[in-house]
């Protein structure tokens, strides 16, 4: 921040780029709500909001991926209307999205001037483009080779390399969209020395995030987005980590903790030492991860999206593999998949792409686990007499709405989807119950169904993994909090009283001791 | 917001109506394949109605038109359903061709052996070698698909020129194998007890088409009523839930890929055993790549391979009365194959995008709007 103090000081505050009552909506989710927005040329503007905020579509709708409802964009001071991403690069716009858009089988040169006429049609003269990429890599010290293929390049190069993209289009205006997600320490500093460049020479940056202390050190100001709304817009240099954490995680609603009588039943179900597993990308997604779960206890997981809780809950079934350390449930050692949902129910996080085969009928959906084994199948040939009789009791029992079992589980709605999945795991009463994100996108009378039998599944003496990036309900259920945080735990605390801002600061990266 | 979620939920059920519509989508497909070639038909200076007029007398004039159409049927029965295990996984296993040829090469090494055993059992014999050459044939392909997640489409292609060209050497002198002396690279004759018989006197009925149909038959009963086939149904359907759910999908995808080879092997082996007696180079020329065309039309539904491999054959059978009787030139009923392929799965295509959106719009907006993952 030292040498941009000084810097604007010098400049004046001319806006570059002002977002004025954008609203969109979206079926059943109003995503942006009346949003004003300014970035001044030279500044570094920060975008905090969780999940689910609606940073994302108010960016996409800046770079002409989505069209607003209402509202008015103003480039320089003018009103311009952004079709399409073409109408924004030649507006100066730039944008380097959460996952990359380059074409894996091309060189790093070709990607940057993918979609660029050449200077001297119909011949493609690389050279010139060569030394300007070569150059800007010099100039902003992000090195990558133009003539490796980018599926060569490490993440990190790929992230300079949609720097760079945009830059090479003169982008006067650089929207980053959870840059530093995916860099080292060290990469990440080599990120923030290229923003405080471009900020010298007077470009626009737009850094989206949710990490509180980098947000602190890079940005001009911070504007918080919660829910599609703007909470408020502040100086960096007067902003505490305390406020921006009650800006973002919102007012404490009256919240009801559920009821819960005290299960005595204390032994250890779930026992999960030293684990480390790494995500699709092959980053590290949990780092000696240490986690005991007893029969009768829900501990919740809270986070923001992406910290490693898709991670933790498919290595405890099994369905990823470990990279160290040791699952153990019951006497069981997990080292292949479980799918027996009398052992452990796992509701997995997308209900859509891995819970359920949308193509099958309710009743097959309702034993896909156990549709090898007796009663479903009896001398290799699948009893469907018994499949529809079972999917008959579980449709009354979990009052799944259906006008039969024999119809496929696609034309069901999200909340009868989840009541499907949440039916075939927990029924047949298993010791660990997993439920991740297990109330996403349903309503509140979905959602109140779900939280009821977590909790009966609780006082029946079921363990209880309950991860959500919904702060609220993971208060409102568990019985003890986890905290995770790029794949670490940064504290944890009771449930009963648990403080909801103490909560917020650690999802943002605060280690439980530093928490004032 | 969710009352008429709900509603929309409920009208979109699968009622008759769109029951039929699976069944006779195929059909209008056809029909609209049919009309297009009759362009081309006219085009060439014929009253498309006579042509196709020729053509239905050519396939089903007399018993043995019938017969040839049923001949011509048998291996794309067998290979045809074989192919469609795949389609049903979404696995395309395009190796077919080089199936054929490396089971007749089994069958042959067999069959011309002088074997002091019944011809029944000589027969099956040289069927089973037929079946466990294909099948190593198709491990590879198979291997490196589910385990390795090389392209099955690129590699079983390939492995289809490989086949061709290595059973041409095999029946070029001196291998073993080929007929001494002959004009044509070829292998020796099969011994008289490893010949199928023939079902009707003074034609080439061989029972090939039996066994396909029963094959088609079996075939829908593992997919629809035992584990296997369920299995098969929930990786084409969604393979990461299928994973999920216990499933071995690695394993899943070898066998499915080895049930295309070894029928396609036992297509191969009834082709020699029936018709050709031995295996010459080119001995099949493109069936392999009829029974994925089979497949598809049937929409890889194994009952539907039977009606999809008469259509083929009695299209092929008539082609040729067609060209002798009007004059139009015999590759025409390639092209009105190629024509209905094509229109049948563009009718699916439309037919799928329609319940895409259907079920779009029921399902709650999201955000995200990231470009779904091609999913190897």
């Amino acid at each position: 921040m030292w040498a941009k103090d000084v810097f604007m000081a010098q400049t004046d505050n001319e806006v570059k780029l002002r977002m004025e009552e954008i609203t969109k909506r979206f079926p059943g989710v109003l995503a942006n709500n009346r949003i004003n927005l300014d970035c001044r040329k030279g500044e570094v503007l920060g975008l905090l909001g969780e999940n689910g905020a609606g940073k994302t579509t108010l960016m996409n709708i800046l770079y002409g991926l989505h069209h607003p409802d209402s509202g008015k964009i103003f480039i320089d001071g003018e009103q311009v209307k952004i079709e399409s991403p073409a109408k924004a690069i030649q507006l100066g716009i730039g944008m380097v999205h959460q996952h990359f858009k380059l074409v894996e089988a091309l060189t790093a040169l070709e990607n940057v001037i993918l979609g660029i006429p050449s200077d001297r049609p119909p011949i493609l003269d690389l050279a010139p483009a060569r030394k300007r990429l070569l150059n800007l890599c010099e100039e902003y010290e992000l090195y990558v080779d133009p003539s490796t293929e980018v599926w060569k390049l490490p993440v990190g190069k790929q992230q300079w390399l949609e720097i760079l993209k945009a830059l090479y289009r003169d982008a006067r205006l650089l929207v980053l969209d959870e840059p530093s997600s995916v860099l080292t320490p060290a990469e990440g500093e080599q990120l923030f020395r290229a923003v405080r460049k471009l900020s010298q020479e007077g470009r626009s940056v737009i850094f989206i995030s949710h990490k509180l202390g980098e947000v602190l050190e890079i940005t001009d100001r911070i504007t918080v987005i919660r829910d599609g709304h703007v909470v408020g817009t502040v100086p960096t240099k007067e902003a505490t980590q305390r406020e921006l954490a009650r800006m973002m995680v919102g007012r404490p609603i009256m919240m009801e903790r559920k009821s819960r009588p005290i299960v005595s039943e204390k032994e250890p179900v779930l026992v999960m030492e030293n684990v480390n597993v790494n995500d699709d990308r092959d980053l590290p997604a949990l780092k000696n991860f240490n986690l005991t779960i007893h029969a009768g206890e829900i501990v919740g997981v809270a986070g923001v999206d992406g910290n490693g809780q898709r991670e933790l809950a498919e290595c405890i079934v099994g369905l990823r593999k470990r990279t160290g350390g040791t699952i153990r449930i019951r006497d069981h050692i997990v080292d292949s998949v479980i799918h027996d949902p009398s052992f452990v129910g796992f509701i997995p996080e997308d209900r859509q792409k891995t819970g359920l085969v949308l193509d099958l009928t309710v009743s097959e959906n309702l034993v896909l686990k156990d549709f090898p084994r007796p009663p479903y199948t009896k001398r290799g040939v699948l009893k469907y007499n018994t499949i529809r009789e079972h999917a008959r009791n579980l449709i009354n029992d979990y009052d799944i709405r259906t006008p039969s079992g024999e119809v496929q589980v696609r034309h069901l709605s999200g909340g009868n989807q989840q009541k499907v999945v949440v039916a075939r795991e927990l029924n047949a009463g298993p010791v660990l119950d997993i439920a991740s994100q297990a109330t996403r996108g349903l309503d509140l009378g979905a959602v109140e169904s779900v939280h009821d039998t977590l909790l009966s599944e609780r006082n029946r003496g079921a363990a209880v993994l309950f991860i959500s990036t919904e702060l609220q309900e993971v208060m409102s259920l568990s019985d003890r909090i986890i905290v995770l945080f790029r794949g670490e735990v940064m504290g944890e605390v009771e449930g009963d009283g648990a403080d909801v801002f103490t909560i917020g600061q650690m999802m943002l990266g605060q280690m439980a001791e530093a928490v004032t | 917001m969710n009352k008429t979620k709900e509603k929309q939920a409920f009208i979109s059920l699968p009622g008759i109506g769109e029951l039929a519509l699976s069944g006779v989508r195929p059909l209008i497909g056809i029909l609209l394949g049919l009309l297009a070639g009759a362009v081309f038909i006219a085009l060439s200076g014929v009253n498309p109605l006579d042509a196709y007029l020729s053509m239905l007398t050519g396939a089903v004039g007399s018993p043995v038109s019938i017969s040839n159409v049923l001949v011509r049927a048998s291996p794309l029965l067998i290979g045809g359903v074989g192919v469609a295990i795949g389609i049903k996984a979404s696995l395309w296993n395009i190796g077919s061709e080089g199936y054929i040829y490396t089971g007749a090469l089994g069958a042959v090494a067999v069959g011309i052996a002088p074997l002091p055993v019944p011809p029944i059992i000589h027969i099956i014999l040289a069927i089973l070698a037929a079946m466990g050459v294909a099948a190593l044939w198709g491990l590879v392909p198979a291997y490196l698909r589910a385990y390795r997640g090389v392209n099955e489409v690129v590699t079983t292609i390939m492995m289809n020129y490989v086949a061709m060209f290595f059973i041409s050497w095999m029946v070029h002198e001196p291998q073993p194998l080929a007929e001494p002396g002959s004009f044509f690279p070829m292998s020796k004759i099969i011994a008289p007890t490893a010949k199928l018989p023939i079902l009707i006197r003074g034609t080439s009925l061989h029972p090939g088409f039996i066994i396909g149909i029963a094959a088609c038959i079996f075939f829908y009963l593992v997919l629809r009523f035992t584990p296997f086939g369920f299995r098969t149904r929930m990786l084409g359907a969604n393979p990461e839930a299928a994973r999920y759910a216990g499933v071995n999908v690695r394993r899943q995808i070898l066998y499915v890929l080895l049930i295309g080879a070894v029928m396609g092997g036992m297509a191969g082996s009834f082709e020699i055993m029936g018709l050709k007696m031995r295996v010459f180079q080119e001995f099949v020329a493109g069936v392999g790549y009829e029974c994925v065309a089979v497949a598809l039309l049937a929409g890889g539904n194994p009952l539907g391979v039977i009606p999809s491999a008469l259509f083929f054959s009695a299209l092929k059978a008539g082609g040729a009365t067609m060209s002798i009787q009007t004059g139009v030139g015999a590759p025409m009923s390639v092209v009105i194959i190629g024509l209905c392929v094509i229109f049948v799965i563009a009718v699916g295509y439309g037919e799928r995008k329609r319940l895409e959106k259907l079920s779009e719009s029921e399902q709650e907006g999201e955000e995200n709007t990231e470009a779904k993952q091609y999913v190897r």
